[in-house]
């Protein structure tokens, strides 16, 4: 769930909007350098964009029963690196405001610095974090995806806190009580994101292992023999 | 229903289809700082009115498709305008002082900008909006990434549903296990796809010698003086009608 438009003062809005315009202009440089070099990475780039916006109309069946949607970035971050989702995520947020009315303009800011800096970043910090300590591909797809899930949600709900901080006890009262309405809800759909990914990188690595390898998430030579 | 998603639907049906995009940010753009800057009363009422009655009226956009747009942010607003007002002190909850006017006011600049920005969605498609980007200086190849995820996106969205509606005939939804399962295989189906359409596309484009990037010839859409002069008018008395009550 994104910030609505108008929603955030308008300190704020641009505050985020300054925060996370670094990132996405790092990431646009990465695109532009990407095509010059490869003009056919263009349609690549543009599949991926199009992957992430489908990914979060899936519907994610939740333990509780009811279901919700992943973020996507997550999956986006491990296949196409953080810097490139910086950009992808933002575009897909202007379709998202644009194409569904979730999210908006002025709070478009807010969440790419949310949804498409720190998601990314905090999934792929733990899908290298894992893979260093020796984990595999799916348990450090499932980290990846969880915690870039719930760094979106967390990170969504320290921004309303500190926009509308507690009248008696300040940011801390408002995050805790952000973090419980938003994060905390969150959790079990984080895992079920975590999950999802295993099971959606499962499949890649049988169906789409030149992709994967192209990518780097797998060794060119397959070591192992699956059966 | 088509693959299609209904604001798009509605945006290239909309009378105000063929107004030049670029005039349609101003306007759009106008309302969502009014919006933002002006206090909720009357300010937020004031552009949200003027909004619904202008997607309503001129642009003849479907009342249907502008009132289920909104009910996601809507879900969103009172969410979070109502943890806003809640009050957390000493383990006990209670209202904020003033929560009732606090919650308003931001209900209402929120809604007021959803409403701006839902009229610039429903008037205009994306694919007009993007060569506006590219005006506004957005590097060319961010805009051509832009307009592939676009036109994909009607692709993948038509697949997913097919894929799933075909998942579903098979009992793959019948349980939280196999629910699992099968959204796994979709998404797996969704990216395979994507690359695939994208890798077919450029083997069919380097054929056809493209070199540079996409070249699309733009559909020239006129800027009209007139709509341009109204809408600095109607804004100009929204800010002072805004700040003076």
């Amino acid at each position: 769930m994104h910030i609505a438009e108008g929603f955030l003062p308008a300190p704020h809005a641009i505050g985020w909007t300054v925060a996370a315009a670094p990132f996405v202009v790092h990431g646009a440089r990465a695109v532009v350098r990407e095509v010059r070099e490869h003009p056919e990475s263009t349609l690549l780039l543009g599949a991926a964009g199009a992957f992430t916006f489908v990914l979060s109309a899936i519907k994610l069946p939740s333990v509780t029963g009811s279901s919700s949607h992943p973020t996507g970035t997550g999956a986006g971050a491990v296949l196409f690196r953080p810097p490139v989702m910086a950009l992808l995520g933002t575009v897909v947020l202007l379709f998202q405001a644009l194409l569904l009315a979730h999210g908006g303009l002025t709070t478009l800011g807010a969440n790419a610095f949310a949804f498409a800096v720190v998601g990314p970043w905090a999934g792929y910090g733990a899908y290298r974090l894992a893979r260093a300590l020796g984990a595999g591909l799916l348990p450090g797809v499932f980290v990846a995806l969880a915690l870039a899930d719930l760094a979106t949600y967390v990170t969504t709900s320290l921004q309303l806190a500190l926009a509308f901080p507690d009248a008696a006890s300040g940011f801390a009262g408002a995050a805790v009580k952000f973090l419980g309405v938003f994060a905390l809800t969150q959790v079990p759909l984080a895992v079920a994101e975590g999950l999802l990914g295993v099971l959606l990188f499962r499949v890649l690595t049988v169906s789409a292992r030149p992709d994967l390898e192209r990518l780097g998430l797998l060794a060119p030579a397959p070591a192992e023999e699956r059966g | 229903m088509s693959a299609g998603l209904a604001v798009d639907d509605a945006a290239w049906a909309s009378a105000w289809r063929t107004r030049a995009p670029l005039d349609k940010l101003a306007l759009c753009g106008g309302l969502v700082v009014c919006a933002l800057v002006l206090p909720a009363w009357p300010g937020s009422v004031l552009v949200a009115l003027t909004a619904v009655v202008l997607a309503l009226g001129p642009a003849r956009v479907p009342a249907r498709t502008f009132g289920r747009a909104v009910r996601w942010p809507l879900a969103f607003v009172a969410t979070s305008a109502l943890t806003a007002v809640v009050s957390v002190d000493g383990g006990g909850l209670g209202w904020a002082p003033g929560a009732a006017a606090r919650a308003g006011d931001l209900a209402g600049h929120s809604v007021a900008g959803g409403a701006a920005v839902l009229l610039l969605a429903t008037t205009t498609p994306m694919s007009d909006l993007l060569p506006a980007l590219r005006r506004l200086r957005v590097p060319a190849a961010v805009v051509e990434v832009a307009s592939v995820t676009y036109r994909l996106l009607f692709v993948l969205l038509g697949s997913l549903r097919t894929i799933r509606e075909a998942q579903a005939d098979r009992m793959g939804y019948s349980s939280v296990r196999r629910s699992y399962r099968s959204s796994g295989a979709l998404a797996a189906a969704v990216l395979t796809r994507s690359f695939d359409r994208a890798r077919r596309m450029q083997e069919g484009l380097a054929g056809r010698g493209m070199e540079t990037g996409l070249r699309v010839l733009p559909e020239a859409l006129p800027s009209s003086p007139a709509f341009l002069a109204a809408s600095a008018a109607g804004l100009a008395a929204l800010l002072t009608v805004g700040w003076v009550a």
